[in-house]
């Protein structure tokens, strides 16, 4: 059974692995990319690519293993990307792969951001998480928290002030 | 443009824009350029985080079902394959049909006549405005020749050969003969060897210098010749007792002009020789002997009439 475990080609361990790395890779991939959806693609990649070598991984170094993978495949995607980018200019067509206003979204900032989230105060952050976790409307939260909708506003606009703030200049 | 610049909200103006309510240009009026930005970044900063910290389980059940659709995907590239192979099958097989089925045809235009070796060394000359068709493959087993319009053949010995027509079918074995098949006119000249000619109604043997001629319906006739050879393979046509229709037609055929029939009787019997080098010589020799004019009205095409 242990080896079993430790068997990457066993189903149980593989999806083991893949629920251990899958969202780190993913922010990986994301900070990489950018791009939410691509970080999504590779990640997928990454992982019927381990499946496919499931047996010559050693379980040891299946992390960095996957990283590693992940890694090249953005490097190639980078590189794939330039040759369109290339042909398209030669085509002289418009790239608009980007947004002209593009926001370029560090970890530092995004783990700054998440600590803010953390630290607001217990009424903003009530709100906060409810509209953006639970997706609620500010009316529902009203309903919920048995406060006006005016007063739901308020703890927004408050928290997102307080987290202008925190995070300083950008 | 709304306007949330009022005391009233100026409290939750962030709260309405985070929602949608108040548009990014809206926004960028409301505060400075650092917050403005610093806003834009939280917003997506939230979005990107909130995206990041969605379940992975979807994914693991997209890359579950990739790896099952490419397993599986071994047997429909199999099956594929072996449509494609039993495609290209058919394909070749369409293709020799095509090539056993292959009918080669040749044809001659005004004035022009073509000589043509088969493939048994058999020869066949063309007369103007004819054709013939044949199929190559299994032509040693089974010699037959589909034949419009007039030929002369140098048939090799063999097997049976046989020219079939409109007006019916000549069967040698290896001889020299002239089939004449325009329209409703049937001749077979035999000029070496011995010639079957099977017309709807009578069979003929022909011997050297024997024709059979048909026109128009009208019993066939048994005549003899005193040439060698057909003349039209030197440039000439030569014609025995033959309705001046069909050597209006000849002339037509050969010199890719027409006829304006109306005022003279076509039946008339013509003997004689047209060249085909010569439409004046042609024309002269035709016409004059019958009393018949030939004016050329319009381009190519010739009036004739009956002289005064």
């Amino acid at each position: 059974m242990p080896k079993d475990n430790r068997n990457i080609c066993h189903s149980k361990t593989f999806e083991t692995i893949y629920n251990l790395y899958a969202k780190d890779i993913r922010r990986f991939l994301f900070f990489k990319t950018q791009n939410v959806d691509r970080a999504e693609d590779i990640l997928q990649e990454v992982f019927i690519k381990l499946w496919d070598n499931c047996s010559k991984v050693d379980y040891d170094k299946v992390k960095s293993y996957t990283y590693t993978i992940a890694n090249n495949m953005f490097l190639n995607e980078v590189k794939h990307q330039k040759v369109v980018q290339s042909f398209n200019k030669h085509n002289k067509k418009e790239s608009t792969n980007e947004s002209p206003e593009f926001i370029l979204l560090e970890k530092e900032f995004m783990e700054k951001l998440q600590n803010t989230i953390a630290r607001l105060p217990e009424k903003q952050r009530e709100v906060f998480l409810l509209n953006r976790i639970e997706k609620k409307k500010y009316k529902e939260i009203a309903i919920n928290l048995n406060i006006s909708v005016k007063a739901v506003e308020k703890r927004m606009h408050q928290a997102l002030v307080i987290m202008r703030k925190e995070i300083g200049n950008v | 443009m709304k306007t949330f610049n009022t005391n009233n909200d100026s409290d939750i103006f962030l709260a309405k824009w985070l929602e949608g309510e108040l548009s990014d240009n809206e926004l960028k009026n409301l505060v400075s350029e650092d917050d403005f930005s610093a806003y834009l970044k939280l917003r997506k900063g939230m979005d990107v985080s909130e995206k990041l910290d969605a379940p992975i389980t979807d994914t693991f059940e997209k890359i579950q079902n990739k790896i099952e659709d490419r397993k599986q995907k071994v047997k429909p590239l199999y099956k594929n394959w072996s449509i494609g192979i039993a495609a290209s099958i058919i394909a070749l097989f369409g293709l020799f049909m095509f090539l056993d089925n292959d009918k080669v045809s040749i044809e001659t235009g005004f004035g022009e006549s073509r000589s043509i070796v088969l493939l048994d060394g058999s020869e066949v000359l063309l007369n103007s405005k004819s054709q013939i068709t044949y199929n190559q493959d299994g032509w040693d087993k089974e010699r037959t020749i589909n034949l419009v319009g007039e030929a002369y053949f140098k048939v090799a010995k063999g097997e049976k050969f046989t020219v079939i027509t409109d007006n019916g079918s000549v069967t040698v074995l290896g001889t020299q003969f002239n089939v004449n098949s325009t329209q409703d006119f049937f001749e077979v000249i035999c000029y070496e060897g011995k010639v079957g000619v099977k017309t709807t109604e009578y069979d003929y043997v022909l011997l050297p210098a024997d024709a059979v001629r048909k026109v128009n319906g009208y019993p066939s006739e048994v005549s003899k010749t005193s040439l060698n050879e057909p003349t039209w393979i030197d440039g000439e046509s030569t014609f025995k007792s033959v309705p001046l229709r069909y050597v209006i037609i000849a002339l037509e055929d050969q010199y890719n002009i027409s006829f304006d029939t109306i005022d003279i009787n076509d039946a008339d019997v013509f003997t004689g020789s047209f060249p085909h080098n010569n439409l004046n010589i042609a024309l002269k020799t035709v016409f004059e002997t019958l009393n018949i004019t030939y004016n050329e009205k319009e381009n190519r095409n010739i009036k004739l009439g009956y002289k005064e």
